[in-house]
């Protein structure tokens, strides 16, 4: 059966420190565009940490939510692209290949969630800064729409192991960069299609909602609520 | 034509055709033989240890071939080469179990950074105008070599320093030996967010002069005052991990969920994440945990003998805190009562708790009270060595592996309380020095201006940096003898807390070096050989020190003693609560001002990593700026709006920066993170920002002599509307459709 990804997020255990974003930008080669490019909002993070205050002090309330892309099974992004650079692999990710992106740009403006990035200009990593460059994910030029792949280099990789020594992927074998990091373990990956799998389980969960799940997109990330101990 | 002359024409044209085969020497590609067997394509993990802070995390390195471009014997070339791809927190190891923290993750910057500092340098321009030459290491390491002949000859060698970071390695022990058997003074550390008020209160609560370790995991109510704990404090990582055990998933307490309350003027983002947000007045920490500790031995909840020591160390405690009934702290703290006899019954009844104490509350000019009152109330909630409580990560190498160093911001325990207004250790240590060495600290931008610590370092004859960059304080030294980044040598660390059991982490090189630098500790080794009266290091490298047995090499009589022993214990004396001092009367100076630790830059020693810079922090969504933080209501009172310039003037100074309006700060208190403002620090943190520090009164911590970092109160004034320098990765779509047809930046 094919493998079906997906993540959860735990709200309850996830601090907001802000390790998921820079494991992120290490491990897929994502651009640092400087200050004055990020002043014009083009700062490029496949995973931020959003932040929603509640209330006014001193009862006030502060809570974090790490959104990537959330993989959806029906995709606003998908329908959209002339070129079919957004499209939908088999194993349920959204992949954009970059070779067939033209920088129309309609795909960040359909998907609801604000998670796709465009490269405005060339990289630029000042040597040596660019011996850091991990050789499993290609470098993105100008004119190119970029987003979470999920680490799909960490997917295929693990893949290709498990079917060189003949054997089925484990439960937790595959972790992308922002859930290795998480020194919480707020964030779970995993195959939804095991419904033995932690992130099945997870999901299933009584505190799992998805985001703008009334949108019809049907994410395949699920945020597990953060509860209060009163 | 005879065969002579042949010969020599056709040794010219064969020349003049080599030559023009290499044409432009740019297009040259020479490839050396790769010394790395590595296979390409195939990552390699190798282990090392995060040097950003003091918790001192294992870290696994993912190696890779790459294409390095080097320089052998005067001939550039490429190579391949393994180098560092990636840095993951190694799951074996006890502190980082597989997690690392942001700053963690852009550490790799360090080794790649384009500005690092690439071979030995001696200064040539003035000092501070950065104008260095190229030397070799055998001229820099002479000339350091006859510095210190000339010191030894006049028999001054107590007139050499060494300023450090303040960790405990192997690599000061190395320093310190050094020191001592040439007869200098132990190393002096340096560090703005020191905490040595805390390891001075634990001491005397606990005897044990350390940072403490808390077992989140097995805590069933944890109350923490004013510690960042999930952020920049202590040990982030190994907290964040027992953090994720305490909320979900665990295994005791029947899979129930702990309790989390946190204490502190303003929401941080450890306080974020706790159930219920106590905010309590600027300095008054301690009153409260004593307020709690009052109800719990006014109503026989816990007896006020199972404090022992740490109980007697407060004033009035087996009289049951007398002045701390619930209506007294309501007064003091602004916290109402009833909340107080609330919050004392869940400490009593959901037991495994414990109570931390770090950061600003130790930053007053009472902050060791505050230490000692919540020391108290953890004995009393007998939560210390208790399962669910607090630890003391216990030491491979007794006596308590001492860092040997002096700490720079107290006198060491056995010298008499310092009074306000004393030299502070670090300056007085900068007075008394000719020859300075400095190791990865940088006093200039960590150091309020009243201390004049760039005067100091003017009156030094020589000062010498091991530093990779130049930065505030480096570009002052006259020689430059850069290390390798860590990633490039052997490493050691012993963290002093964040694990339950002892732990000590040595590693090897993850890749060879790609600069002209050398390792500091081979450097010492090396100078101490060079030296006339034999000081020589009874090790060949760091490399064989760390091999070899700790116990084999014990410091000679010379070696600071290290704090922390038993018999260094001073008596107990209790402790009454003493008011806050603050710098600035609340008339002129209406606001408390928190500069406080950056999730990015922690004390700003992080501030030049591109990923730094550009992650987005995790309460404001800032990039590559300063800000101040402001309460809406006070915002709105002063017609203040998101971005707005400020001037903030406190008795020292006044500082320019734009504001953040932020619901979760109390309305007169107004905060800051420290990273930014540095003079110098490589092109992405130069002259960025404005530095709070700047303006912070030299207040000290009444009994220990440490800086007050949280004492100063300021006054806020609109300077003028935004100036576009305050980035946030939050908000509208900023996008001009028609940008780059007319013109591109």
């Amino acid at each position: 059966m094919a493998h079906r990804w997906g993540m959860t997020v735990d709200l309850d255990r996830c601090t907001g420190c802000g390790a998921c974003v820079t494991a992120c930008h290490a491990e897929n080669n994502i651009a640092v565009v400087g200050d004055a490019q990020a002043a014009k909002s083009r700062a490029m993070h496949w995973i931020r940490v959003e932040r929603y205050w509640e209330g006014d002090f001193p009862d006030v309330r502060l809570k974090f939510r790490p959104v990537m892309c959330q993989q959806c099974d029906a995709a606003p992004c998908e329908p959209v692209c002339p070129t079919y650079a957004s499209h939908h692999t088999e194993e349920g990710l959204n992949a954009q290949v970059y070779n067939r992106c033209i920088g129309t740009r309609y795909c960040a403006n359909a998907c609801p969630y604000n998670v796709r990035f465009f490269d405005f200009y060339n990289p630029q990593w000042p040597k040596p800064l660019h011996l850091q460059l991990n050789p499993d994910v290609s470098v993105r030029e100008v004119g190119v729409m970029e987003k979470c792949t999920f680490c799909v280099q960490r997917i295929s990789a693990a893949e290709i192991d498990a079917k060189a020594e003949k054997r089925e992927l484990k439960d937790g074998e595959i972790t992308p960069a922002c859930v290795q990091s998480c020194s919480a373990k707020a964030l779970v990956f995993g195959d939804l299609n095991d419904p033995e799998s932690e992130v099945s389980r997870l999901s299933r969960s009584t505190r799992g909602a998805k985001l703008l799940e009334e949108l019809g997109t049907l994410p395949k990330v699920t945020y597990l609520a953060r509860q209060t101990q009163v | 034509m005879d065969r002579r002359d042949f010969i020599r024409l056709t040794a010219v044209t064969g020349t003049s055709v080599t030559l023009a085969s290499c044409g432009n020497p740019e297009h040259q590609l020479i490839r050396f033989v790769p010394d790395d067997d590595l296979v390409p394509g195939v990552a390699e993990f190798k282990p090392s240890v995060c040097p950003l802070c003091r918790a001192g995390c294992g870290l696994s390195v993912r190696v890779m071939e790459a294409d390095v471009e080097t320089v052998r014997n005067g001939q550039s070339g490429v190579v391949k080469m393994g180098v560092a791809k990636k840095l993951e927190g190694d799951a074996k190891h006890p502190i980082s179990r597989g997690g690392l923290c942001p700053r963690g993750q852009a550490a790799i910057q360090i080794t790649y950074h384009p500005d690092r500092l690439t071979h030995p340098m001696k200064r040539t321009g003035a000092r501070g105008t950065g104008e260095y030459k190229e030397v070799t290491w055998d001229e820099a390491i002479a000339e350091l070599a006859g510095q210190l002949i000339a010191l030894a000859d006049a028999r001054d060698q107590k007139s050499l320093a060494l300023l450090a970071r303040p960790r405990r390695s192997r690599r000061l022990e190395l320093f310190a030996e050094f020191l001592a058997r040439f007869g200098a003074p132990a190393p002096v550390g340096f560090e703005l967010f020191a905490e040595d008020v805390l390891r001075r209160a634990n001491a005397r609560s606990f005897g044990h002069e350390q940072l403490p370790t808390f077992d989140l995991a097995r805590a069933k109510y944890v109350i923490a005052f004013g510690a960042d704990f999930l952020g920049t404090w202590n040990s982030p990582v190994s907290q964040n991990a027992g953090y994720g055990e305490m909320r979900q998933g665990r295994q005791v307490h029947g899979g129930s969920r702990a309790k989390f309350v946190h204490v502190e003027p303003r929401m941080s983002l450890t306080a974020a994440s706790a159930d219920e947000f106590v905010p309590a007045k600027p300095g008054t920490e301690g009153v409260l945990a004593l307020g709690l500790g009052h109800i719990i031995i006014r109503n026989k909840l816990r007896s006020a003998d199972a404090a022992g020591r740490a109980g007697a160390a407060i004033d009035g405690w087996s009289a049951g805190l007398a002045d701390y009934t619930p209506e007294n702290v309501e007064k003091i703290t602004g916290v109402a009562a009833l909340r107080i006899e609330r919050l004392a019954h869940e400490l009593v009844e959901f037991r495994p708790s414990v109570a931390i104490i770090g950061g600003a509350p130790l930053a007053h000019t009472n902050g060791l009270f505050n230490a000692l009152a919540v020391n108290a109330l953890n004995a009393l909630l007998g939560s210390v060595g208790e399962p669910g409580g607090m630890f003391f990560t216990p030491s491979l190498q007794p006596p308590a592996s001492g860092p040997g160093f002096s700490a720079a911001s107290h006198p060491p325990s056995q010298a008499a309380p310092a009074s306000a207004g004393q030299t502070q250790p670090l300056v007085a240590s900068l007075q008394s020095s000719k020859v300075l060495l400095i190791d990865d600290a940088n006093p200039v931008f960590a150091s309020p201006k009243a201390w004049k610590v760039r005067e100091a370092l003017d009156r030094i004859p020589f000062i010498v940096s091991f530093g990779s960059f130049l930065d505030d304080t480096s570009i002052h030294a006259d020689l430059i003898l850069p290390d390798h980044s860590f990633l490039e040598t052997w490493v050691d660390s012993m963290p002093e807390s964040g694990a339950l059991e002892a732990v000590t982490t040595v590693a090897g090189p993850a890749m060879k070096p790609l600069h002209n630098t050398r390792s500091t500790p081979d450097v010492v080794i090396e100078l101490a050989g060079k030296l006339k009266s034999p000081v020589a290091l009874p090790w060949k490298s760091y490399e064989e020190m760390l091999k070899a047995p700790a116990t084999s090499h014990p410091p000679s009589q010379a070696a600071p003693a290290s704090a922390g022993q038993a018999s260094h214990q001073p008596p107990v004396t209790s402790h009454q609560y003493q008011e806050p001092h603050f710098d600035g009367d609340a008339a002129a100076f209406p606001f408390h001002f928190l500069p406080y630790a950056s999730q990015a830059f922690l004390d700003g020693s992080a501030a030049h990593l591109p990923w730094l810079q550009e992650m987005p922090d995790p309460l404001t969504s800032a990039m590559w700026s300063s800000w101040i933080e402001i309460n809406p209501r006070t915002a709105e009172r002063l017609g203040l709006a998101l971005g707005d310039l400020v001037d903030v003037t406190s008795s020292q100074g006044t500082l320019r920066a734009p504001i953040v309006i932020s619901p979760g700060i109390a309305p007169d208190v107004v905060a800051m993170p420290v990273g930014q403002g540095h003079e110098t620090f490589t092109r992405y943190a130069s002259k960025r920002g404005v530095n709070p520090i700047e303006i912070l009164s030299p207040l000290t911590e009444a009994e220990t002599g440490a800086l007050a970092w949280a004492a100063t109160r300021v006054k806020i004034t609109r300077a003028g509307d935004g100036d576009g320098r305050l980035i946030m990765f939050a908000g509208e779509m900023r996008e001009n459709p028609f940008e780059g047809r007319r013109q591109e930046k």
